[in-house]
């Protein structure tokens, strides 16, 4: 990972080394926002999202590990996994029975590929203190993993639990990049791709918003009343989801917050209270030691 | 069963676990319902968030920051507000602070996942993020604390009588003490602010941390001050001036932690009740019990009775608990974070409004 020091490097090279991460580099043409739109009512749950994306960005395997409750042995969102299948079995839902039939029956099962919801206002970005973590030409949130340093603060901001420290190779702060590399070359992302279902749609926000809309009506016509957005508005974080869901159940059941706040917002009434705290400690303490007798 | 189970449990001595229970129900307001936390989904209870990438480094950076931040701010009231008696407050309280600071610069860079990056935190001034602030408080405090430690050592003729260093301690010292303490108030508070600016429903629920972190910084700096100038000879009337202080700073903690707890509610939990995963037993004993109640108690008796503050058995028993309570606070409050970060039934209930 580290093949800096393996090389020779020329004296010039060092000091442009140095300076390179503090010079200021030319913006690339602002392009339409791009996003992705899961819809969970037609995924299959192939995992074929899951393993395209591994390919693709050259991440390495899931340790093999046995979750016991279901097929979704990914288990979360990690550092090395971008796109992570769930698989929800609802087993004697309370709901009025449509038939006796027993392929009529209440028993379901959800699948739900998640994925990095690139938030037009991304905790994770405005927590990062080496501004390593960026929106690009697309509007996406993207980690430059030669300016993280790994300290972990995107960790704990991001309310959805997605960005994770790579604690076994480059100690960088990783999640899904919306394939960058493939965008600026104009292909769609590796797992939108590889859906068979197009379960995982790509285009440009706006358009896939509208399309989301149009498809939650369509199921609500067809009785799905139990179909919902989760992002499309803008109440979501202040601005709404770049990478947003259509889902079959309330959000909690995807283990997806319902209205998470903003972690920045708290910054104001949190430095409030510490500056009436100093003000209450400094009077104390001017108090007492002016007080002579 | 209820009504056989409850006269023996009055009649039963409760054991702490129950008593510390007992506590956590009362201050959080919130009674644990297990059968009602089962029915809220989740998926498979896998955690909603991420744990916090921060362990042992972290927890003595807050606590050796705020000692290094209260020191310097006490010195700097001290010497502008105290009498002449009071100048030793200050001369121990700069030499203490620069001391603390430290180990500070080491244990954040360890704490990176990338050590040898630590210089990109420089490229940034970001108003909107703690961390960022953090960095260039620990910055600026760094030149204060140092300078004014500095102008001291000249001052006390540590530094040889050359001089260059006659002319240092003729700097006006007491000019940098002003802005030195309004970076040291920051640097004393950011902590607190960073952990309540994340998604961990422990430390963002209520916006108190802070002012907790801070006026325990201030109440840690005061016992180590204290703790030292008992040690030496020092004026009977500085030191009866640090014990009142002390005594109302650990009040407002105590008060500061109350509320912190009433407003987080649920998402105190992790910090206050006494399941495996959670930290409640060592909340009550070294932070809430000996680290806060007990000294402030002690304080209140030795007070009261008026004895001689020279005497050095409870002043100095006072200063360590206090210290031993500073650190276990910020000890609990960050591994409470992590399995605040683990529980996915809370995460999703802090997240619904």
């Amino acid at each position: 990972m580290i093949v800096e020091t393996s090389q020779r490097t020329t004296s010039p090279e060092l000091v442009q080394n140095i300076v390179s991460p503090l010079l200021k580099q030319p913006v690339p043409p602002m392009q339409p926002a791009m996003g992705f739109f899961t819809d969970t009512s037609i995924c299959i749950g192939c995992k074929a999202c899951e393993v395209a994306c591994k390919q693709w960005n050259e991440l390495p395997a899931n340790e093999a590990h046995w979750s016991g409750t279901s097929y979704d042995n990914t288990r979360q969102l990690s550092a090395t996994t971008w796109r992570h299948v769930q698989f929800i079995e609802q087993i004697g839902r309370e709901r009025p029975q449509i038939s006796t039939l027993p392929f009529f029956n209440n028993d379901r099962w959800l699948m739900h590929s998640d994925v990095c919801k690139h938030c037009a206002n991304a905790p994770c970005q405005e927590a990062c203190p080496t501004g390593a973590i960026i929106r690009t030409e697309f509007d996406t949130v993207y980690v430059q993993q030669d300016i993280c340093n790994g300290c972990g603060y995107c960790v704990v901001a991001c309310p959805f639990g997605v960005i994770a420290r790579d604690e076994h190779a480059s100690h960088t702060a990783r999640k899904c990049t919306l394939c960058y590399d493939r965008m600026k070359d104009g292909i769609e992302p590796a797992c939108a791709k590889a859906c068979p279902t197009d379960s995982i749609q790509y285009g440009e926000v706006e358009q896939l918003k509208a399309l989301a809309r149009e498809r939650v009506g369509l199921l609500h016509e067809r009785g799905v009343s139990e179909a919902r957005l989760y992002g499309v508005d803008d109440n979501m974080l202040d601005g709404g989801l770049n990478s947003f869901f259509l889902l079959l159940d309330e959000p909690a059941v995807y283990n997806l917050p319902q209205n998470p706040s903003r972690p920045s917002n708290n910054v104001v009434p949190a430095s409030l209270w510490s500056i009436v705290t100093a003000l209450v400690l400094s009077l104390l303490g001017i108090f007492f030691f002016s007080n002579n007798k | 069963m209820q009504q056989i189970r409850l006269p023996q449990a009055i009649v039963e001595r409760l054991t702490p676990t129950q008593i510390a229970e007992q506590l956590a129900t009362l201050t959080t307001g919130y009674t644990p319902d297990p059968e009602q936390e089962l029915r809220e989904s989740t998926y498979y209870d896998l955690p909603v968030l991420k744990a916090p990438v921060w362990h042992w480094e972290i927890i003595w950076y807050f606590f050796f920051g705020g000692l290094a931040a209260g020191c310097y701010l006490l010195a700097s009231i001290a010497a502008l507000f105290g009498s002449r008696e009071d100048r030793i407050v200050a001369r121990t309280g700069y030499y203490l602070s620069l001391l603390a600071l430290l180990p500070c610069p080491p244990l954040l860079i360890k704490d990176l996942g990338r050590p040898e990056r630590f210089l990109h935190m420089l490229r940034m001034f970001k108003v909107r993020s703690p961390m960022s602030m953090g960095v260039w408080a620990v910055m600026s405090f760094s030149f204060f604390s140092g300078l004014t430690t500095l102008i001291q050592a000249a001052r006390d003729g540590l530094l040889g009588h050359a001089r260059g260093v006659r002319w240092l301690a003729l700097l006006p010292q007491s000019w940098l003490a002003l802005p030195g303490s309004a970076v040291a108030l920051l640097l004393g508070s950011y902590t607190g602010v960073l952990l309540t600016a994340t998604s961990i429903p422990l430390w963002s629920r209520s916006k108190l941390l802070g002012g907790i972190f801070l006026t325990s910084a201030v109440s840690t700096s005061i016992a180590l001050i204290s703790f030292v100038l008992r040690l030496v000879r020092t004026p009977l009337g500085t030191l009866h001036k640090l014990e009142r202080l002390e005594w109302s700073v650990l009040l407002l903690e105590m008060l500061g932690l109350l509320a912190f707890l009433r407003a987080s509610g649920r998402a105190a939990r992790p910090l206050v009740g006494t399941a495996p995963t959670e930290h409640g037993t060592t909340f009550w004993r070294f932070v809430f019990g000996t680290g806060l109640a007990l000294p402030w108690l002690l304080q209140t008796l030795s007070l009261l009775t008026k004895r001689s503050p020279q005497r050095r058995f409870p002043g100095l028993l006072i200063s360590l608990l206090v210290l031993l309570g500073g650190y276990f606070l910020r000890r609990t409050m960050v591994e409470a974070g992590h399995t605040s970060s683990q529980d996915a039934r809370t995460t999703l209930w802090n997240a619904q409004s």
